[in-house]
């Protein structure tokens, strides 16, 4: 990474940092009592930034699967920047998770109570093995020891599917949850976190590397694949319509008519895929992909909150009322502020690895600096 | 708590069946909760007493009522729906909680462990009934107004009352502020501590209407083995299989 594109990201990430102190230190303060979400929407914005963040690493996955499982040798010298990249939102993810648990200093239990009837417990599991793998796996990318990164490749890909299946059947197994309750919820988490995660690799590879035929090859793999999960969503819609049950035509109409599914639809869908199947340029493939990346935390929170949205016991809401109570939800300054100083310090993390570690040249230049 | 009497109140009933369930061996105990809705009047008063019983802060209730109105003008009736935890025998809670925090004790009842919960509200989340809910930490006298140095002052209110924890499941648990149940998942438990020294649970010692049943369904001579049998009843969301412990008589 050049020293000026260094000094621009860490500059926006130190803002970031100061400007989302505020936040964390009421959060730490304060437990989870500055929050908007309640007990009706246990989960907020916080939790849709940690589906935004798997969705990203699961770009790392993709890269090195096409490049050390399925012999696609051009992606090679994207290996060592997308397995950073992967280790980089591993941490965002789980710095997401735990400040939303009401008592994290208890995290400990995972290890000492496990519950393996639990998908969160098994959520656990997965992400630590993905960091391990991935760990191993970048050090020996810039090792250039490509025999044990091809032995990792077959432990991530069976390790990667179920990390990202899990995380959709974390959802699809809530009965009477309308629009998550379905073998489907897996598939297309698999998928919208390889969208997400091709598309942040493709960019990177524009931004960072400057090679044209590799952001033209990953723009193609994300076009199809964007053009496989909004097909995946339709079939969410109209089964969730053809059930007609107040629940579902309740989360249906909540998501429909929300602002952050029409973003995630309009320019994190028709737009890039205009933009990818249209003039094919690096420009334009660029684009394309960066408006799937910033549109994506308001898919997941498209997803997320119609669902927690539904009172699941009519005529509960007016009678015992409180702002806790409440289906309704807005995340507040304090969860953007909280989100705005994880998102810094992932840029951060990400600049200094991009400056400072031999991650983004290619395969000679890391074994030489090894 | 001796002979029958001819004629006595539910209560003195179920007192008497309680003595009788709390002789056995806790495993053979089944703890159950009948509700008839054409008794209950909608006065809350179960909703209060359990708050009052259990110290709940804010935003926390373990059994609010559901009001509906039913048919068209000028058919029209009002239906009050008491909805404690359900005491699910195949909860979908305890399945997802990843620490196994929550579970079912030996007499069916599902219960919080707060030392070892880390409020992910994963169960909340899992709850067909919205029976859960979280303690964020909320306080009843913050905000309110202050009178230094008064005996009816704000400090004065908040030490007296709501900085006095509960003593939910038999437990002495931290002044309110510096430890669990802040940040935990909270439910109701079926006034376990009461149980423990010989007292039915709040709510149902507070139901003006007499609505609101309560004893040991293994016990063949309970009131409420007696009410299980009736043509009346149903439980919430059967459909789902979760086998809820409490019943309703339509």
């Amino acid at each position: 990474m050049s020293v000026s594109s260094f000094r621009i990201l860490a500059g926006a990430a130190l803002l970031g940092l100061l400007a989302g102190a505020w936040g964390i230190i009421e959060r730490l303060l304060h437990g989870l009592n500055p929050v908007a979400f309640g007990s009706h929407v246990p989960w907020g914005l916080w939790v849709a930034f940690y589906l935004f963040f798997l969705g990203l690493s699961a770009g790392a996955f993709l890269v090195t699967m096409l490049a050390y499982l399925f012999g696609q040798e051009r992606y090679e010298s994207l290996g060592r920047l997308a397995a950073f990249t992967v280790l980089v939102c591993i941490a965002c993810e789980l710095l997401f998770i735990t400040l939303d648990l009401g008592r994290f200093e208890r995290i400990y239990q995972f290890v000492l109570s496990p519950n393996p009837s639990s998908l969160m417990f098994w959520m656990f599991v997965l992400v630590n093995a993905m960091g391990a793998i991935y760990t191993f796996k970048l050090w020996f990318l810039i090792k250039g020891d490509l025999g044990k990164v091809k032995a990792l490749s077959w432990l991530s890909m069976p390790v990667g599917l179920l990390f990202y299946g899990a995380n959709g059947a974390f959802f699809a197994i809530l009965l009477g949850r309308p629009l998550w309750n379905s073998a489907l919820t897996p598939v297309m988490f698999v998928l919208a976190a390889l969208v997400s995660g091709g598309a942040l690799v493709a960019f990177l590879c524009w931004a960072i590397k400057r090679d044209d035929g590799l952001t033209l090859g990953l723009g193609r793999v994300v076009a199809w694949l964007l053009v496989a999960l909004l097909l995946m969503e339709l079939a969410q819609i109209i089964i969730a319509h053809q059930s007609a049950t107040p629940a579902a035509n309740a989360a249906l109409g909540s998501m429909l008519s929300g602002l952050p599914w029409w973003l995630h639809v309009i320019l994190g869908g028709v737009v890039p895929l205009w933009l990818l199947f249209g003039g094919q340029t690096p420009k334009g493939v660029a684009a394309a992909c960066l408006l799937i990346l910033v549109t994506f935390v308001a898919a997941r929170y498209a997803f997320l909150l119609p669902d927690l949205g539904v009172t699941r016991l009519e005529g509960l809401g007016p009678f015992f009322v409180h702002a806790r109570l409440s289906t309704d939800y807005t995340p507040n300054l304090n969860e953007w502020l909280v989100s705005i100083w994880v998102v810094s310090l992932g840029v951060l993390l990400f600049a200094l690895g991009a400056r400072y570690l031999p991650v983004t040249g290619g395969r000679e230049e890391g074994a030489e600096h090894v | 708590m001796g002979m029958p009497l001819p004629v006595e109140d539910h209560l003195i009933t179920m007192q008497r069946d309680l003595k009788r369930a709390l002789a056995k061996e806790p495993g053979h105990v089944r703890w159950t909760m009948v509700i008839d809705l054409a008794r209950c009047i909608g006065c809350h008063a179960c909703t209060i007493g359990c708050v009052a019983e259990n110290k709940l802060p804010p935003g926390v209730v373990y059994r609010p009522v559901v009001e509906e109105e039913l048919g068209r003008y000028p058919d029209v009736r009002r239906r009050f729906t008491p909805r404690p935890c359900q005491q699910c025998q195949n909860p979908p809670c305890t399945k997802v909680c990843p620490v196994t925090a929550t579970y079912k004790n030996a007499q069916g009842v599902v219960v919080v462990d707060y030392d070892r919960c880390i409020g992910c509200r994963y169960c909340l989340v899992a709850c067909p009934y919205n029976a859960r809910t979280s303690d964020f930490g909320e306080w009843y006298v913050k905000g309110t107004a202050m009178a230094e140095g008064k005996l009816v002052g704000r400090e004065k209110a908040g030490q007296g009352y709501e900085a006095t924890p509960a003593a939910e499941y038999g437990r002495q648990w931290p002044v309110r502020g510096q430890g669990s149940p802040m940040g935990n998942a909270r439910k109701c438990h079926f006034c376990l501590h009461r149980l423990a020294v010989g007292l039915l649970p709040a709510c149902v010692t507070t139901c003006v209407g007499r609505a609101t049943y309560f004893g040991d369904r293994n016990d063949a001579a309970s009131l409420v083995s007696e009410l299980l049998g009736s043509p009346r009843l149903r439980t919430l969301k059967p459909e789902l299989g979760t086998q809820p412990a409490v019943y309703y008589l339509n």
